[in-house]
């Protein structure tokens, strides 16, 4: 059984495409009778039937060799485009991550979406979401990564989309859309570059190649910049990361799948082109800079920020940004399980302040307080959440961090030291909010606040049940370190860098008697943060500015300048026929006189070689 | 069997032309339709006879006709031509399809329709360079009474301009069809005037003569195509024409300047095309990002899409100009997926207006909206665009993807650029879409008439092939594969200096 279900591992992203071609009838002005909710059911059964499939499989493929297969789609000319896929214990089980959240993602969307028209959309959105990046794992090949990845392009613009009745929703789904195409494109000229050089675009054949591979440096760096523009587009990495703020304006549930995993989509493919990037030491620092720059300056940003969800989702660019140090590292492992406990933990957080938002009707983190006592299921979920995030012991977050800062202390301690650093930061964010949200006083918009309904509370209990049990898996599959060979000043060091994040951030924000709102010393510099760095006022001012303006200009020169020369020689036409039209005098003494002067002009000029002749010997 | 994709139309107009005034409209529509469906039939089942084996020209015809002038009833049809007939016979029913009762003198308006199918379909499959010349000419009279009669506000500029730039054009290929004829002739001695396609193929002129004949060929093409910057009448004509008309313009008779560009350009001048071909590279990117920068700044939804038009041609000449089997191939891709896209965009937009009563993006808002607004039309708008934006999945994406693939061992910058040029193409269909189906439905104004399923069945077929083609792209690929290997065999591109540096250091 578990065999078979291995080998038609391929199926996984069929089921939840067939959910999604099954949701076409509730669409709107088909079945109005049932109203739009059986399209939810219909898509959770076909995501479960995913997970379960994959699950079995994963049994089947544990302690396995890898191995491909591969599935021809188009030979035409020289070019062949064979789909590869990679069946190996880490894709299967990406598949289950996935699959997993997808389905507690789901049931969270038939509670949050109790009173919304549009589930048939939504969860269609959602079943392509997670298709798209059950094929993203498991292909194993850079075109088809990047077909993927644009395509998931457009499904993040229509999820964000999703209530496009408002302004805000409208500008940050195009936002969304541009920004990560921008990365994606740039991403396509890396595939199209890397192909004359490599002649294959397959990830295990690309990882061979580079390991022998001796090529121009200049080049590898260009290869190796446009590659990471496109996970740096994904990952929501600086200065691409603004879509990311404005994607929380899309629908909640949507938001866990796209914190949790779609971000983490940019970092599986950057996973896989490592062997690639580690050509270039000038893409390895670029990852660095811009990894480590995301990640202090995110971190940062989500501590000035007063709407619930944008606190958090700056914190999925900072975690992404360590991703990004840990590949620069040449710690794929590493970056996988970074990714992995992360995911497990953001999904549960954004699920824990889902349920917040959900009965109170404002994001505002300033009119939140006291909600401790009356949402006790939705705080514990947050502050597992939280700790199974940051570097605590004794939860998933610590091994993964612990295995990253280990080996970077030995070859880049700065780097190690500003992990820590960001890692406190985190801690003191995540403080913030449960202070501001769960602590203090209750304030009007926090009265009445009842704890939400099984829909919603059933996957939040659930994934904090599995965040605490991540330990116990590391245990089993035998990644923890063992006590003798580790180097103890990096759990000590970590676990304090936690502690001084929450300790800091308890004290100002768990403490009644500390003046609400807070105030950085100098105004310009919370302002700084707080409008996220003014990367939207730095983008109209550069790009979106000069793309209009060219685009006017080119406009104005095609009217009046191209076209306007062909409208000129019409109207020099037709204006000179008109004027010659009076020449039509009817007068004899007239057309003779033009006659002569024309064929005069004639002669003159067929003899003109001879007469200049003679000009000259008359000289 | 060629000859009735030419004349089964012409029959049919005659029908429509003698059919009693009473209902006109419905049994001239009726007549038309069917006709078009026999056709479409027909060319599927030319398409089931096809042998995608064979690189040379398939099911030819001969008769001879003038011998003295070397005009000769010469047809035929190989892998390049194939995909544009299936596009003309296709797009000719959609047409029908959807103008819809209540156009004004029906009989005319039908039989003209039909008279262009079957201009198109001559100038695809003529094998002789002065029957093409006289198809591609015939089917401007009634394309200019199509624009004239049945236009908007300023169809009669629009109508003069089309004529004027294409008569233009078609004096540019005449004059060189006729000096490579002469040219051909008196290199071999004694013999007679011979216009045939692969009697010029095969003979060699001088170079000095191939410069100046292909570079007037590339200007009566371009202009047809058309490339910046002869292209001033497209935006014109597309948004005068209405909109079945307007998919008939982009959607068949430019596919005829890029048709003219592999069969005659590339096909008789091999060693010229190897010379100018870097130019042509970066005239393909010109126009590539010209159309796609000056649609951003568009305000009418129609204009933006014909302005995309331009930009989309642009992507076959890139795929042209290095001469590789693969570009050519994805250029033939790209022909027939701008082709289908076009119509598709025309199509939807001819509904938004119709229905909604403006093409204005300051205007339009929320349409979709499930209730009062055109949910349908805005979901297949929406995979329009970004069909034609290039995502994957849709045809778009991969014919431009082949094209770049093609083009980029050889003009590795024009194809980069030509990349960020798929970039612009998502800004302006992000803006067209965000303004016309997203937002909010102002209350006030959002009274619009039913969509009709009978309206949405054209739009179903158009995006339904896009989608098909994209997940199953080889349909539309394997065609034209050993056509353009054959068309191509001798043409040699030298490449630009920059892939040379990168492919020196692996070589050591």
């Amino acid at each position: 059984m578990s065999e078979f279900l291995l080998q038609t591992i391929w199926m996984v992203p069929l089921y939840p495409l067939a959910g999604m071609i099954l949701t076409i009838p509730w669409s709107p002005g088909m079945i109005r009778r049932t109203g739009p909710r059986p399209s939810g059911y219909v898509n959770l059964i076909t995501t479960f039937f995913a997970f379960l499939h994959g699950l079995f499989a994963l049994t089947a493929i544990w302690n396995q060799a890898p191995y491909q297969i591969f599935i021809p789609w188009l030979q035409v000319a020289n070019l062949d485009l064979t789909l590869p896929l990679e069946i190996s214990t880490v894709t299967v089980g990406a598949t289950v991550v996935i699959t997993g959240l997808n389905v507690l993602a789901q049931i969270f969307a038939v509670g949050y979406l109790e009173m919304d028209w549009g589930w048939a959309r939504l969860f269609a959105l959602m079943a392509f979401f997670e298709a798209g990046m059950c094929s993203l794992v498991l292909c194993n090949s850079l075109f088809f990564s990047y077909a993927i990845l644009e395509l998931l392009t457009l499904g993040t613009y229509l999820l964000v989309g999703f209530w496009f009745n408002q302004s805000l929703v409208v500008t940050g789904a195009r936002d969304a859309f541009l920004t990560k195409r921008v990365g994606d494109l740039f991403l396509l000229m890396g595939v199209l570059g890397l192909y004359p050089i490599t002649q294959t675009w397959n990830f295990t054949d690309l990882a061979e190649w580079a390991s022998t591979a001796q090529i121009d440096p200049k080049l590898a760096a260009l290869l190796g910049l446009a590659l990471i523009a496109g996970p740096l587009g994904k990952c929501a990495q600086f200065p691409f990361h603004l879509w990311l703020d404005e994607a929380m304006e899309g629908p909640l549930p949507a938001s866990i799948l796209r914190n949790a995993v779609v971000v983490a989509t940019g970092a599986w493919v950057l996973v896989k082109i490592q062997p690639v990037l580690s050509l270039s030491p000038v893409s390895e620092s670029a990852m660095f800079i811009v990894g480590g720059a995301t990640a202090i300056g995110a971190s940062l940003i989500s501590v000035a920020q007063i709407d619930i969800k944008r606190a958090l989702s700056y914190l999925v660019s900072a975690y992404m940004g360590i991703v990004f140090i840990a590949v620069a590292a040449e710690q794929t492992q590493t970056a996988l399980l970074l990714t992995f406990t992360y995911s497990l933990s953001m999904a549960l957080l954004v699920m824990g302040i889902g349920g917040v938002v959900w009965n109170n009707t404002t994001q505002d983190l300033t009119q939140y307080g006291g909600l401790w006592s009356r949402r006790p299921v939705s705080a514990f979920a947050f502050i597992i959440g939280g700790m199974g995030l940051i570097a605590l012991p004794p939860l998933g977050g610590f091994w993964s961090m612990q295995k990253l800062v280990e080996q970077l202390w030995i070859s880049n301690p700065s780097i190690a030291v500003l992990v820590l650093i960001v890692n406190g930061i985190v801690a003191f964010s995540l403080t913030r909010t449960f202070g501001l949200v769960f602590a203090g006083q209750v304030k009007p918009m926090t009265y009445r606040s009842p704890e939400i309904h099984w829909p919603m509370a059933l996957p939040m209990m659930f994934l904090s049940g599995l965040n605490l049990h991540v330990p116990l898996l590391f245990l089993q599959w035998q990644l923890l370190p063992s006590l003798e060979t580790v180097n103890l000043t990096v759990p000590l060091s970590l676990a304090v860098s936690s502690l001084v994040g929450f300790a800091l951030s308890g004290v100002i924000y768990l403490n009644n008697n500390w003046q609400k709102p807070v105030q950085l010393g100098w105004k310009p510099l919370q302002d700084f943060f707080a409008y996220d760095l003014y990367t939207p006022t730095l983008y109209k001012v550069s790009i979106v500015f000069v793309v209009d303006l060219i685009s006017r200009v080119m406009y104005a020169i095609d009217r009046y300048l191209v076209d306007g020369l062909v409208n000129l020689t019409g109207i020099v036409t037709v204006f000179s026929g008109q004027t010659l039209k009076y020449n039509v005098s009817g007068k004899g003494q007239f057309y003779i006189l033009s006659i002569l002067l024309g064929i005069s002009f004639l002669v003159i000029l067929v003899s003109w070689p001879f007469l200049s002749q003679l000009l000259i010997v008359s000289k | 069997m060629l000859s009735t994709l030419i004349w089964l139309p012409v029959i049919g107009a005659a029908i429509i032309g003698v059919l009693p005034q009473e209902k006109a409209a419905r049994n001239a529509r009726n007549v038309a339709l069917i006709v078009a469906s026999i056709i479409f039939f027909w060319t599927l089942f030319v398409l089931s006879k096809f042998s995608i084996s064979n690189p040379g020209f398939q099911f030819t015809e001969y008769l001879p006709w003038i011998e003295t002038l070397g005009l000769s009833y010469h047809l035929g049809i190989d892998g390049i031509s194939l995909p544009l007939v299936v596009l003309n016979s296709l797009l000719i029913w959609i047409v029908i399809f959807s103008s819809g009762d209540k156009i004004a003198r029906p009989k005319l308006y039908y039989s003209l329709i039909l008279l262009v199918s079957s201009g198109l379909a001559g100038s695809f499959l003529a094998q002789n360079l002065l029957l093409f010349v006289l198809f591609y000419e015939i089917e401007l009279i009634p394309l200019y009474l199509l624009i004239a009669i049945w236009g908007g506000l300023k169809r009669e500029y629009a109508a003069i301009k089309f004529l004027l730039y294409t008569a233009v054009s078609g004096i540019l290929i005449l004059a060189a069809f006729l000096a490579l004829g002469w040219l051909a002739g008196s290199t071999i001695k004694g013999s007679t005037l011979n216009f045939d396609y692969e009697t010029i193929k095969s003979t060699i002129l001088p170079f000095s003569w191939q410069i100046p004949l292909l570079i007037t060929l590339l200007i009566g093409f371009g202009i047809k195509t058309p490339l910046v910057p002869f292209h001033t009448w497209l935006p014109d004509a597309y948004v005068e024409a209405s909109p079945p008309i307007a998919i008939l313009l982009g959607g068949v008779l430019a596919k005829l300047g890029t048709y003219g560009l592999v069969r005659f350009c590339l096909g008789l001048f091999p060693d010229a095309w190897g010379t100018v071909a870097p130019s042509l590279a970066i005239w393909a990117t010109a126009s590539v990002v010209y159309g796609a920068l000056t649609a951003i700044a568009q305000k009418d939804i129609k204009r933006m899409v014909a302005y995309s038009s331009i930009g989309h041609m642009g992507y076959v000449l890139l795929g042209l100009a290095p001469a590789t089997p693969l570009g050519t191939v994805g250029a033939v891709a790209q022909m027939f997926s701008h082709g289908v896209i076009l119509a598709a965009l025309f199509y939807l937009v001819g509904v938004v207006e119709e229905k909604v009563g403006t093409r204005e993006l300051d205007v339009l808002n929320g349409l979709m909206n499930p209730i009062r607004g055109l949910p349908f039309i805005s979901a297949f708008l929406v995979a329009a665009g970004m069909a034609s934006a290039g995502i994957p999945g849709l045809v778009g994406f991969i014919a431009e993807f082949v094209v770049f693939q093609g083009a980029y061992a050889t003009f590795p910058i024009p194809t980069l650029i030509c990349v960020v040029g798929t970039m612009l193409t998502g800004v302006y269909f992000v803006i067209l879409l965000n303004r016309t189906c997203f937002g909010k439905l102002d209350n006030s104004t959002a009274y619009y008439p039913k969509v009709l399923w009978s309206e949405r069945v054209p739009a179903l077929i158009l995006v339904g092939l896009t989608f098909f083609l994209g997940v199953q792209p080889s349909w539309l690929m394997r065609w034209s594969e050993q056509s353009s290997t054959a068309l191509v065999a001798s043409v040699q591109v030298h490449p630009e200096q920059q892939i040379a540096k990168v492919i020196e250091p692996l070589e050591k």
